[in-house]
């Protein structure tokens, strides 16, 4: 007897992406990535003409870090807790179908939102900031857009774990908000730790970092993007507040895309443990 | 109809019961008036005759038994009636047999499919409309018709023509997120249809419909079963489960109390006909005389209408009672012990 049968994937998936690709929020979203950057652009080429693609990129990081996990959110918050409040997951799982197809359906499903999304919206502003500076450093950039769709995933595969494991959608919403500020406090958290073990402002603005600082990067899939995306235009050194410090061996290419694969995979499978003893 | 003999296990007089296989017989002992049940056996070539086999069933939340111990059958090309008040264990039991829930013990076997092992076989069959049912807000009929016929493997291009069964044609290129509840439902029986399921498990299928709308699923049911198809729907319009099934089980607190046909279920409860007779002059009292017949569950009067719940054959004595004292009687009406009488009584009796 099968044990998995993709053809059923498959239809799970092209039923999601019919009925999300047309969520407001998701169109919203994609509009805005058009918009800065070609917002950023102008402004890393100072106001007179577009940047290059480096400086955009380096500029928009932040933002971009903030928005892919927000659609990621948005798109696979409630796709299991809330169907199965709602009663369409009852139906669909009436019909003779596994769990897992309908689990690995719905990522695939809501991921090529989030890859059509990332397309349009990078793949546009790349369009505009090549055909006025030209395409200097166009690897890099379509090094950024796989790693922003892998961060969308890790995001995706965060959110249905968390819908897998939440009973109601209501609660749903609630692990979506602690996973979207998991990422933007990580990052003061860190300095806390920081500075309450001895740490202060100078060893920052020296360099003189431990390493368990930069280690701990990789319980962030957001800063884990962004050092990845520096490492894919060929950064060696991270410019901030006017110091340079250079990004340590341990965060290499390879160790970056494991680390991006355990984020990806770990809730993953955690979603489908709970997906499969859940009761709908 | 088979023939069967028993032993009372409390006083070990021997019985003698009649029922089909698979039936369960509520009885008394004739000497210890012991009240138990006994349940036909199903011969093996009968028991390729059973659609849906449940057998001691346990659904247990947290504390709670949802469900507890269930067995019953559901045969072939019938319609069954699966009642209970609200918290019984209905939906539980029906999510059990699609294996949207896990069971704590039990088994579930759907054509002869075990649901545990063979879960994907056992579901092939199978038409279901949810109680609460919902579709994609943003998907069409006409979508979210192709996605359950392609999750099935059935060709889409039955679509077009169980849209038009269901009467959504003019709605076929509004999202589902613009529908009213009853369209909703409207589609959930059309999504139930692809594929011709040997079965149907319908939880509540006339619920948020208007009166047209309702006869139509009635209609239908009928319709569905004449073809072949096993249909079991949980309701809570008595009436409209006693018009259309072969048999009934009553469910009350997770326990089966009873399963059998309407008219058995009110034979063994001794639930005895009303008689309704209307008399001139009544003005709401119960004349004396009545009073003093015996054999009468109940009397009671309101306006020109006695009504009375007694045995046939006391029928007779009251209407000539009635008529030597001088009253002048205008119509009389039996009627018959219904469904809704023996649920009551079952549930109200669990109760105490």
């Amino acid at each position: 007897m099968k044990m998995f049968n993709p053809r059923a994937m498959y239809v799970v998936a092209k039923k999601e992406f019919l009925d999300n690709i047309r969520n407001k929020w998701v169109i919203l979203l994609t509009f805005l990535f058009v918009l800065i950057i070609v917002i950023f652009s102008y402004a890393a080429g100072s106001g007179e003409t577009f940047g290059d693609m480096q400086n955009t990129v380096f500029g928009l990081l932040g933002i971009t870090s903030i928005l892919i996990p927000l659609i990621a959110i948005i798109l696979g918050f409630s796709t299991i807790s809330g169907e199965a409040e709602s009663g369409a997951l009852y139906v669909v799982l009436s019909y003779p179908v596994r769990r897992i197809e309908v689990l690995l359906g719905k990522l695939l499903g809501l991921g090529s939102v989030i890859i059509v999304s990332i397309f349009i919206g990078f793949g546009l502003g790349g369009v505009v900031i090549a055909s006025t500076v030209g395409p200097e450093s166009w690897v890099g950039y379509i090094g950024f857009i796989f790693l922003s769709i892998f961060l969308g995933f890790i995001y995706l595969s965060l959110s249905i774990c968390i819908s897998s494991f939440c009973k109601r959608r209501i609660t749903s919403i609630g692990g979506g908000i602690l996973v979207f500020f998991w990422g933007m406090i990580y990052g003061t958290i860190l300095m806390a730790i920081l500075f309450a073990t001895g740490g202060g402002i100078e060893d920052l603005m020296t360099g003189d970092i431990p390493e368990w600082f930069f280690q701990s990067v990789v319980f962030s899939p957001g800063d884990l993007h962004q050092t990845a995306v520096q490492r894919a235009f060929g950064v060696e050194t991270i410019e901030a507040m006017g110091f340079s410090i250079a990004i340590p061996e341990f965060l290499s290419t390879v160790n970056l895309i494991i680390f991006h694969i355990i984020w990806f995979l770990v809730p993953l499978i955690l979603a489908y443990y709970f997906f499969k003893k859940r009761d709908i | 109809m088979v023939s069967k003999k028993i032993i009372c296990p409390s006083c070990k007089t021997q019985m003698t019961i009649h029922g089909d296989p698979g039936e369960k017989i509520i009885l008394s002992c004739t000497n210890c008036k012991k009240k138990g049940y006994f349940v036909i056996p199903i011969p093996n070539s009968v028991s390729n005759s059973i659609s849906i086999e449940i057998n001691n069933l346990i659904k247990i939340y947290k504390d709670v038994r949802a469900v507890d111990n269930i067995s019953f059958n559901v045969r072939k090309k019938e319609i069954f009636g699966f009642l209970g008040p609200n918290g019984a264990g209905k939906t539980t039991t029906i999510k059990a047999m699609l294996g949207l829930i896990h069971v704590n013990s039990g088994t579930i076997k759907i054509n002869g499919f075990n649901m545990k092992k063979d879960n994907i076989k056992a579901k092939e069959k199978i038409g279901y409309l949810p109680e609460k049912v919902s579709f994609y807000e943003n998907l069409t009929p006409v979508q979210t018709l192709n996605f359950f016929c392609e999750l099935k493997g059935v060709d889409k291009s039955i679509v077009p023509s169980l849209i038009k069964e269901v009467g959504l044609e003019d709605a076929m290129n509004r999202k589902v997120g613009t529908f009213s509840k009853g369209m909703v439902q409207l589609l959930g029986i059309a999504q139930a249809m692809i594929g011709n399921p040997s079965i149907y498990i319908l939880d509540e299928p006339t619920v948020g419909l208007d009166a047209r709308w309702v006869r139509y699923i009635r209609e239908k049911i009928k319709m569905l079963n004449e073809h072949g198809a096993t249909v079991i729907f949980s309701s809570h319009i008595l009436s409209e489960v006693e018009t259309l099934c072969n048999r009934v089980a009553i469910i009350n607190k997770g326990k089966l109390i009873a399963e059998d046909t309407v008219a058995n279920l009110n034979k063994y409860l001794r639930i005895k006909p009303r008689i309704e007779i209307s008399i001139d002059g009544l003005d709401g009292k119960v004349p004396k005389i009545i009073e003093k017949i015996k054999g009468l569950d109940s009397v009671n009067a309101k306006g020109n209408i006695l009504s009375v719940t007694c045995d046939s054959h006391v029928r007779s004595r009251i209407i000539s009672s009635l008529e030597d004292a001088g009253f002048k009687i205008v119509n009389i009406k039996t009627i018959e012990p219904s469904l809704e009488d023996a649920f009551v009584k079952l549930i109200e009796g669990d109760t105490k």
